[in-house]
């Protein structure tokens, strides 16, 4: 034993022994400041350190940086013994620098110039250290240095084994870390050959290499699929001595086995006859192989031999086409749920998850349930029981639904705490999903929020509500089971929530009963108020005024609570502004206009579950996309589909939820600017200007009172049917009033434009859309209404479509034809709605279509002039308004106004002549209609005096009000 | 892919750490921590693979380790990665040390990190298995410790063919002569580690 002389490195040997003899952490701390006291003198001031001693330093740092210390020195040090000519200190610089250098570093130029030099020159076991420190750090820099290098490396008839393997490796690293600085080459071409390979490490490298390539462009190296089949079938069908030193305890070369069987998976099943025929033969033996004795009972052996079988059989579930296969592979999977070895049940859990997916083997699976609920119920191992779970919910459809979902509740409440969260989105989901009896899946939710309230997230229960107020057969048991359930001494806050938003909504189908009587039910959810967060408070303040509506005769309880300090004067804000709102609306209005505002929760919208949205968010792989949609196109799921939390704030009621807040905030505030808009109809809150500004929440709830009070003393005019305008739109709306032309809208985003044209009672209009952004705008959207009863008879609308795309800076032209039925006093109101980078937006604009523009100027006389106006003189046919000039009264403008507003302006009818004399004809298809219009503007008081007769009801007054908006 | 491969002691004690996916050193220190604590309460015969993790990849992510005797081998891998592939990559890992030192123990890892990364290195290579064929893997890491002796017997003198025998097979005995000359195997018997039984050839 030749003993040499710091061989092992004594220095470092005796430093690490100090270290490990170190009685506390203090003291070890102590003794690796002192070495690097020592290192970092050593590195600066001796310029005479020979390689050993930079070695000895820099493994004394690597072992320092393992035990978790930072080392921010020595890295110019290892940069140089890259370039010494001795193998063990370029060995040990380039381990530095793979463990210790990050890639922005400033030296990696250094590095860099350092691996070229390396791969350069002849020496493979230095280009081999040097593909080792590229594969490690993988940066692009890198990549982009040495693009040309490494490609080279890897095809050229001269390169050895063990470097090709290691090439193929490093470029594969570099396409993942940065794919677009390689540059695509001759090289691409020849590397599927590599599959065929006569050294297996390399075939095995790359086998990777190429699967990486493959799931990029399948197209380009298809031709490795028959390579890739044939390569296997040589394999699997050679005997165990064949392939020697590949042969890993009797199984001839499963990694490289089941990197081809990974490979094949990204590809359909062949199309060539033979190749499919070979490969079914592969998989076939390989299914074989599996019954047999073992050829050793080291569990090595069945591992390996088990690692091909599993990808296998994950390639016969991806091919989905041979169903002997298929059920084969079920079979096997079935045996292995009761083996004794834990990872292959584990495994089998896994792969029958995917099988559980295909519909030919969808019912074999299902055989094993039985086996799967004992897993569940028996395994020690939580990993096991995860997968038992995955498996349980994959397997399950309606026919097992329900025993399902039972076993999975009851496992629940002994479940380990790591998987309780995603086990209740699952059984949401299923109880959701299978449902046929409603009152059943109420029950279940009941039961998980009973169960396991605290892993219930807020989807879960904003769902149960939502499916709750979209069926009314199951209202009335809601309200039953909720209130049985918060009879519980203790329940979950999660059930508070429920139970009071419920009662709230539907309370009123549960009182007949006096032992749920509207009082017992306003007892039961105050005993529970005090000990609820605020959050909980303020759903349940509003559930009370809720019940201020559904049962008048607590009213007086009720106020008094909200009266009560601890309400009106708690220090949560939210909650005192809840309490002094709802008491001043249920002392102020009257029972109608709380009723109105307090009415039912109208229908959400049909989305897709936000609970299965979350449970995608958290396991990708758990809820296979295609199987989800193939449920729900196949089965008709009476089910409510909904609610993902954009624009679901429902219009017309006051949204329960909503705490102005983040806390409900998926459910209120996103939605809010859509659903704002619709609640503002009814309440006139917030300003036209203001569209976008959440409304629903609380600040929204402050405007309402403003807005009512307001009401009382000054009726407001037109401003409760604006309310739902987007900003600015009700003055670009005036000017089109005398004009055809021009900007209707514009913001960031977009700019809207109108142009049109009248003939009688015929109209066309033209709106423009300019994308003004440089992103496409997706899913736009034009939708027109007519407010009230105008579209039964006022104007008839036609609308071309409009495509779905608006290009960046493209403009869109829309054509609308409109034909005056009869007279209409409201204009239509056109709804926009556009995705601009993912976010929802919407404008809504009155289509600037007024009744004026259907009138034809007419000329006449002064005395026929006053023989009509003296005929329309009955007090409907005649409306007079005195308006203040809003500018100075100047003649010519008055002129272009009248003109504009498409009546004559008349000359020398009337004796004054500052007044003005106008007549015209009003065409509906129905009838036409005269016009005569005098306009007396006054100017000291700067006042003007209206009068216009006409000789059809109604129409004087809708074109007065037309007019006096423009003087 | 793999993303990691991690060892570490019964105490939690880091011994090899290295990632195939760059993370910040702190990051590192916090992901040994949080595998050590996942991986150290669970039983020895529950099975090799856990999800969890959080640090490392999210939900595509996987645990798949072993535990020899004081030790923990822990490989944190992406899903396209076998399991069972993997398991047998540990087992091949660890018959190759211990082919190379001889009955591997705790110590050798400790006291020739530097070998344990080059052993390493020719097993995996930026992640993704490299050579599995033990057979080539121990002529490679040989041919390293021929250069390696003679490029010290050039330093030393001392003739090359005598060096090349000693090979890595040595290591541990040069180690073990190294503490004898400190005087220092009555440290080693004070220290508070268990006993370190060769990890080689227990049942698994």
């Amino acid at each position: 034993m030749p003993t040499v002389k710091g061989d092992g490195m004594r220095g470092l040997a005796v430093f690490i022994s100090d270290i490990r003899n170190c009685k506390s952490k203090e003291a070890e701390i102590k003794r690796i400041n002192k070495e690097l006291a020592n290192i970092r003198s050593k590195f600066k001031g001796d310029k005479t350190l020979d390689g050993y001693q930079k070695k000895k330093y820099v493994c004394k740092l690597l072992f320092i940086f393992l035990l978790g210390h930072d080392i921010d020195f020595g890295h110019m040090e290892a940069v140089n013994l890259l370039s010494s000519n001795r193998y063990t200190e370029k060995q040990i610089g380039y381990l530095f620098i793979s463990v210790l250098i990050g890639a922005n570093n400033d030296l990696m130029k250094l590095v860099i110039q350092a691996i070229r030099n390396d791969l350069a020159g002849r020496n493979p076991i230095h280009i081999t250290l040097a593909l080792q420190c590229v594969a490690n750090i993988g940066s692009r820099e890198m990549a982009e240095g040495l693009s040309v290098d490494i490609p080279k490396l890897l095809v050229s008839g001269d390169t050895i084994d063990s470097v090709k393997q290691s090439a193929a490796l490093t470029l594969l690293r570099l396409l993942r870390s940065s794919p677009d600085s390689i540059p695509m080459g001759e090289w691409m071409s020849r590397i599927i050959h590599l599959l065929n390979d006569q050294h297996m490490g390399v075939v095995t490298a790359a086998a990777s290499l190429i699967e990486n390539l493959v799931k990029k462009n399948p197209e380009e190296y298809k031709g490795c699929v028959s390579l890739a089949v044939s390569r296997l079938s040589r394999i699997v069908t050679s005997s165990y001595t064949d392939l020697q030193d590949y042969t890993y305890y009797f199984v001839p070369a499963p990694w490289l086995s089941v990197k081809l069987l990974r490979l094949l998976q990204n590809y359909p099943p062949p199309e060539d006859p033979a190749v499919k025929t070979r490969l079914s033969e592969c998989l076939e033996t390989i299914l074989n192989k599996a019954q047999e004795p073992p050829k050793s009972k080291k569990v090595q052996h069945s591992n390996a031999k088990n690692a091909v079988l599993f990808e296998a059989i994950n390639l016969i579930i991806h091919m989905d086409s041979d169903p002997n296969l298929l059920v084969r592979a079920c079979n096997q999977l079935g045996q292995f749920l009761q083996h004794r070895e834990t990872n292959l049940r584990y495994l089998a859990l896994e792969s029958m998850c995917l099988l559980a997916t295909s519909e030919f083997s969808h019912e074999a699976v299902k055989k094993h349930q039985e086996t799967v609920i004992t897993a569940l119920k028996t395994e020690r191992d939580v990993s096991v029981r995860q997968r038992a779970v995955d498996l349980l919910y994959a397997m399950c459809d309606r026919t097992n639904a329900e025993e399902i979902v039972g076993e999975m509740l009851e496992y629940l409440e002994s479940a380990d705490y790591s998987i309780r969260e995603e086990m209740v989105l699952k059984v949401a989901i299923l109880a959701e999903k299978y449902a046929v009896d409603y009152t059943w899946y109420v029950d279940v939710i009941l039961n998980l929020i009973r169960i396991a309230g605290d892993y219930v997230s807020e989807e879960v229960w904003y769902r149960v509500i939502q499916i709750v107020i979209n069926r009314d057969d199951v209202q009335g048991y809601a309200a039953k089971t909720v209130f049985e359930a918060l009879q519980a001494p203790a329940c979950h806050e999660n059930m508070v929530k429920v139970g009071g938003y419920i009662l709230g909504e539907f309370g009123n189908l549960i009182a007949g009963d006096p032992r749920s009587g509207s009082a017992v039910q306003f007892q039961l959810l105050h005993s529970k108020y005090h000990l609820c967060s605020p959050a909980t408070r303020g759903l349940l303040l509003s559930a009370y005024i809720k019940f201020i509506n559904l049962f008048p005769e607590i009213k007086h309880i009720i106020q008094d609570v909200l009266r009560s300090d601890n309400n009106m004067r708690n220090a949560d804000v939210e909650l005192q502004q809840r309490s002094i709102e709802y008491l001043q609306l249920s002392s102020i209005t009257t029972a109608d206009v709380l009723a109105t505002v307090l009415e039912e929760m109208p229908p959400f919208p049909e989305r897709e579950s936000s609970i299965l949205a979350k449970l995608k968010k958290k396991k990708p792989s758990s809820v296979p996309e295609g199987s989800e949609q193939k449920e729900t196109t196949a089965s008709k799921i009476p089910a409510v589909q909904m609610s993902n939390n954009v624009d679901i704030a429902p219009p017309t009621s006051i949204n329960l939820m909503s705490q102005g807040e983040s806390s409900t905030d998926d459910f209120v505030d996103q939605g809010s600017p859509q659903g704002g808009s619709a609640s503002v109809d009814l309440l006139g809150l917030g300003s036209p200007t203001q569209p976008t500004a959440p409304s629903v929440g609380s600040g929204g709830l402050l405007d309402m009172f403003d807005t009512l009070t307001s009401h009382s003393s000054a009726p407001a005019t037109n401003g409760i049917d604006l309310g739902g305008l987007s900003g600015g739109a009700e003055e670009a709306f005036r000017k089109f009033i005398c004009k055809n032309n021009g900007v209707l809208f514009e913001n960031d985003l977009l700019q809207i434009g109108v142009k049109s044209e009248y003939r009688e009672d015929l109209g066309r209009l033209w709106v423009f859309y300019g994308n003004k952004t440089t992103f496409q705008l997706n899913a736009f959207l034009v939708d027109v209404s007519t407010p009230g009863n105008l579209s039964e008879t006022g104007l008839s609308i036609q609308q071309k479509p409009v495509g779905g795309e608006v290009e960046a800076g493209a403009q869109v032209k829309q054509q609308f034809n409109m034909a005056c039925v009869q007279e209409f006093a409201e204009a239509p109101v056109m709804t926009i709605q556009f995705l601009y980078s993912g976010a929802q937006q919407k404008i809504s604009l009155k289509l600037p279509v007024v009744l004026n523009k259907y009138i034809t100027p007419a000329e006449m006389d002064a005395n026929t002039f006053f023989t009509r106006w003296k005929a329309l003189n009955s007090p409907s046919q005649e409306c007079q308004q005195i308006i203040k000039a809003t500018s100075p009264i100047d003649h010519e403008q008055v002129k272009a106004k009248l003109i504009g507003f498409s009546v004559s302006v008349l000359e020398k009818v009337d004796p004054n002549a500052e007044n003005f004399v106008s007549a015209g004809i009003l065409y509906t298809r129905n009838q036409q209609v005269g016009i005569l219009l005098r306009l007396e503007p006054n100017k000291q008081a700067q006042m003007y005096r209206l009068t216009v007769r006409a000789s059809r009801d109604k129409v004087a007054k809708i074109l007065c009000d037309l007019m006096q908006t423009q003087l | 892919m793999i993303k990691a491969i991690l060892v570490f002691n019964n105490h939690g004690k880091p011994r090899l750490s290295r990632f195939y996916q760059y993370y910040p050193e702190d990051m590192q220190q916090q992901i040994v921590r949080e595998t050590f604590h996942l991986v150290s309460k669970r039983d020895d015969n529950v099975c090799n693979f856990l999800e969890g993790g959080t640090l490392i990849g999210g939900s595509d992510f996987k645990i798949i380790y072993r535990h020899y005797a004081t030790l923990y081998f822990v490989f944190c891998v992406d899903s396209s990665e076998s399991e069972l592939g993997i398991l047998d990559l540990i087992q091949v890992f660890v018959e190759t040390l211990d082919k190379c030192f001889e009955n591997v123990c705790e110590l050798d890892l400790i006291f020739h990190v530097d070998k344990v990364h080059y052993i390493l290195a020719e097993l995996v290579m930026g992640g993704m298995v490299l050579e599995t064929n033990m057979t080539e893997i121990i002529t490679r890491i040989e041919e390293q410790n021929k250069l390696e002796k003679s490029e010290k017997a050039k330093l030393d003198g001392t003739p090359v063919l005598i060096q090349t025998y000693a090979g890595i097979a040595a290591a541990p005995a040069r180690a073990v002569s190294a503490l004898k000359e400190m005087n220092i195997p009555q440290k080693v018997k004070d220290m508070k580690l268990p006993d370190l039984p060769s990890i080689g050839n227990l049942k698994f």
